[in-house]
């Protein structure tokens, strides 16, 4: 019989102790799967959000697009940008405060997108807006927007109606008159927070909401490449040393430096305490267990079972429990992740599409060489035990015990 | 509360430090505050004059003396962002940043603290205000704090990582207690053919494993008050913060101990249930 065979029916024989056993490894693997997919989840997340839109540069005031900055002359410098030779396109995004008026009902608050393209490309001329339209079609008018889900679900508005909204432009607290448009479109806006309503619509449409009191400043320009990210973002910084271009890469590293990396510690420091947990409780069921069968081990090791015969068992016996346990830990962490996710996502200001915790394969290759570490380092203390002990004073022990 | 001699405002990278410091001059240029991070990572000391700019080119700077160097209220908010801020007198901020069109005394600020005679006339006080001043909304300080959100979030994801954790501590220490109770068979025979009722030995089970779950439990807490300072350390470092991460309150203490020890006790009672129930010639048996 092999070593696996053997540990199965050492388990097999005691069931309440085994299946413990196992579930403790299970919910404690669960535990580190979702720290594992924590760590790197946001970056992964962020980086597929930022590369969703096809805008490969963006270019802001402050260090990061979200740091509240505006960029002077916008309109001027996105056409500055957009005559690069590595540019194909550049969009001018620049967010107001509204409220939009209810027939019945508190206002409700939300955000206006104004969006102009820059491109001398004719390709890049066909760019669309950073949102994407689910009913309807684009906003192309100075009296159409398009409205996100949230909105259209809580206004009872369809493409084809009309929505009153009050402009806050320069400071929140502006009371501009109000003004009516058209709903053309309802569409996904990616980084809309799951507390917030969206709105967008062209640069004249914000002009015209704001009553004109938008000035030249922006507070984010997105630019596409014609496929040289960092020498356009380096040709940006060239052009206009006063204002940050930064690839999304770069965005991101950035983000990992600031916002993300608290999730990136949490996550390191919980990695380490699970596996150490998980060791040490493998270690003294182990042992225990062993322990328990001392004289059982000593008669098999006078039976003929060789020294690396009995160690085998041992490590087998652990490889077991870790191994059943860990493949039990996938699919409860995956569902641990999706509620942990949702905790998370109350966050103000989390974008709907970010999530915290995403499945990478490399995640799972680091989750199963850390449960081979723990079924290895956990087996030593009891597979010295074994290796080291006495057979004739164990069984005789056995017998006058 | 007393007014403050500055007024609390943070002017984060709208007003550039020009590094350069530059000799003081005839007239006594007004008086600003850095933050210690902004000082260490520049070499400013108190006394020192720098020159301000609300553009990173540096035009129409001005000058001020470093009054003196502070320490950042901690703001969970700003996590991972280190605070380089200057704080300056309202009128020499408004001075630098009017639009050349706005007349002085016309200029835009972005809130007003007020403190109460009465701090329980706050909701009132707001009331009144937004009453009487369209545009202008006044929000009573506990519901201003809107920066705790993310926190509370926090709070709630941790408790459930804590409730995770706890059901996988529960389990192992049914597995353990199973091992060791049955590792005590025989002992708990002879005890049962000696005479010593059921209830007698639970007993006695019950108050060994309060005594190991309560050790258990301090030890527990000398490791998490050990682990604090640590983990505080760390944190602190890392970020330059003087936020605090991890406390280990007399309530979080006392959680600890209510759900550790009475879990340990339940499980080595549990565990001892299904052997107590055979026959005391049956557990003596070899």
């Amino acid at each position: 019989m092999t070593a696996i065979g053997f540990a199965w029916r050492s388990l097999v024989r005691q069931p309440a102790r085994a299946a413990l056993g196992i579930l403790g490894v299970a919910a404690v693997g669960a535990l580190l799967f979702d720290m594992l997919l924590l760590s790197r989840g946001l970056i992964v997340s962020m980086q597929d959000l930022l590369d969703r839109g096809g805008w490969d540069v963006r270019v802001s005031a402050g260090e990061l697009p979200s740091s509240g900055l505006r960029i002077p002359n916008a309109i001027d410098t996105a056409d500055a940008i957009s005559r690069l030779p590595s540019v194909q396109a550049a969009l001018v995004v620049r967010t107001a405060s509204v409220q939009i008026d209810r027939a019945s009902g508190q206002p409700i608050r939300a955000s206006f997108q104004g969006v102009a393209t820059r491109s001398t490309d004719p390709a890049g001329s066909r760019l669309r807006a950073p949102w994407t339209i689910l009913r309807g079609r684009d906003a192309e008018g100075p009296n159409e927007v398009v409205i996100d889900e949230k909105l259209a679900s809580e206004s009872r508005l369809e493409p084809g109606g009309t929505i009153t909204m009050r402009a806050s432009c320069v400071a929140d607290l502006e009371a501009l008159p109000a003004i009516r448009l058209t709903v053309v479109g309802v569409a996904e806006f990616p980084f809309q927070s799951t507390n917030e309503s969206t709105t967008g619509g062209t640069f004249d449409a914000l002009q015209a909401a704001c009553g004109g009191n938008v000035g030249s400043e922006a507070d984010l320009m997105l630019v596409t490449s014609k496929g040289d990210a960092d020498g356009t973002a380096a040709a940006i910084r060239a052009l206009r040393p006063e204002i940050r271009a930064a690839t999304n890469t770069e965005v991101v590293g950035r983000l990992q430096q600031t916002g993300f990396t608290y999730f990136r510690q949490i996550s390191s420091v919980l990695t380490t305490v699970t596996v150490s947990f998980a060791v040490l409780l493998i270690t003294v069921l182990l042992t225990v267990s062993v322990n328990q069968r001392l004289g059982e081990i000593a008669a098999l090791r006078a039976l003929g079972f060789s020294r690396m015969r009995v160690v085998k068992d041992v490590l087998s016996e652990s490889a077991l429990i870790v191994g059943i346990g860990g493949l039990l830990s996938l699919p409860l962490g995956l569902l641990l992740a999706s509620g942990l996710d949702r905790i998370l996502k109350g966050m103000p200001g989390i974008p709907v599409a970010l999530h915290f915790f995403v499945f990478e394969r490399q995640t799972l290759a680091v989750h199963v060489a850390l449960l081979v570490a723990t079924a290895i380092i956990a087996a030593l203390y009891p597979m010295r035990i074994v290796s080291t002990l006495p057979i004739a004073a164990t069984l005789r022990d056995e017998v006058i015990g | 509360m007393r007014p403050r001699p500055l007024v609390r405002l943070l002017v984060v990278l709208g007003v550039w430090l020009v590094p350069a410091l530059v000799s003081a001059q005839d007239t006594n240029p007004p008086d600003v505050l850095v933050s210690r991070q902004l000082a260490e990572s520049e070499g400013l000391t108190v006394g020192s004059v720098v020159r301000l700019s609300t553009d990173a080119a540096g035009t129409h700077a001005r000058e001020f003396r470093i009054a003196g160097i502070y320490e950042p209220t901690p703001d969970p908010s700003r996590l991972g962002q280190v605070p380089r801020s200057v704080r300056l007198h309202l009128p020499d901020l408004l001075e630098m940043t009017r639009p050349v069109d706005v007349p002085a005394g016309a200029e835009y600020v972005s809130s007003v603290n007020v403190a109460l005679v009465d701090p329980k006339d706050a909701d009132q006080f707001a009331g009144d205000v937004n009453a009487r001043l369209p545009g202008v909304l006044a929000l009573p300080s506990g519901q201003a704090a809107g920066s705790a959100g993310p926190f509370r979030v926090l709070e709630r994801f941790h408790l459930a990582i804590a409730v995770v954790t706890i059901i996988a501590a529960t389990v192992f220490l049914l597995a353990l207690t199973i091992m060791l109770v049955d590792e005590r068979r025989e002992t708990v025979g002879v005890l049962r053919l000696i005479g010593l009722p059921v209830r007698r030995i639970l007993a006695q089970i019950l108050l060994e494993g309060l005594l190991v779950a309560g050790v258990g439990a301090v030890f527990g807490l000398i490791l998490a008050v050990l682990s604090e300072q640590l983990i505080n350390h760390f944190f602190q470092w890392r970020y330059d913060t003087a936020l605090v991460f991890v406390r280990i309150t007399k309530d979080v203490a006392l959680t600890c101990v209510s759900i550790a020890v009475p879990l340990g006790a339940s499980a080595t009672v549990v565990a001892s249930w299904a052997l107590l129930r055979r026959g005391g010639l049956r557990l003596a048996r070899r």
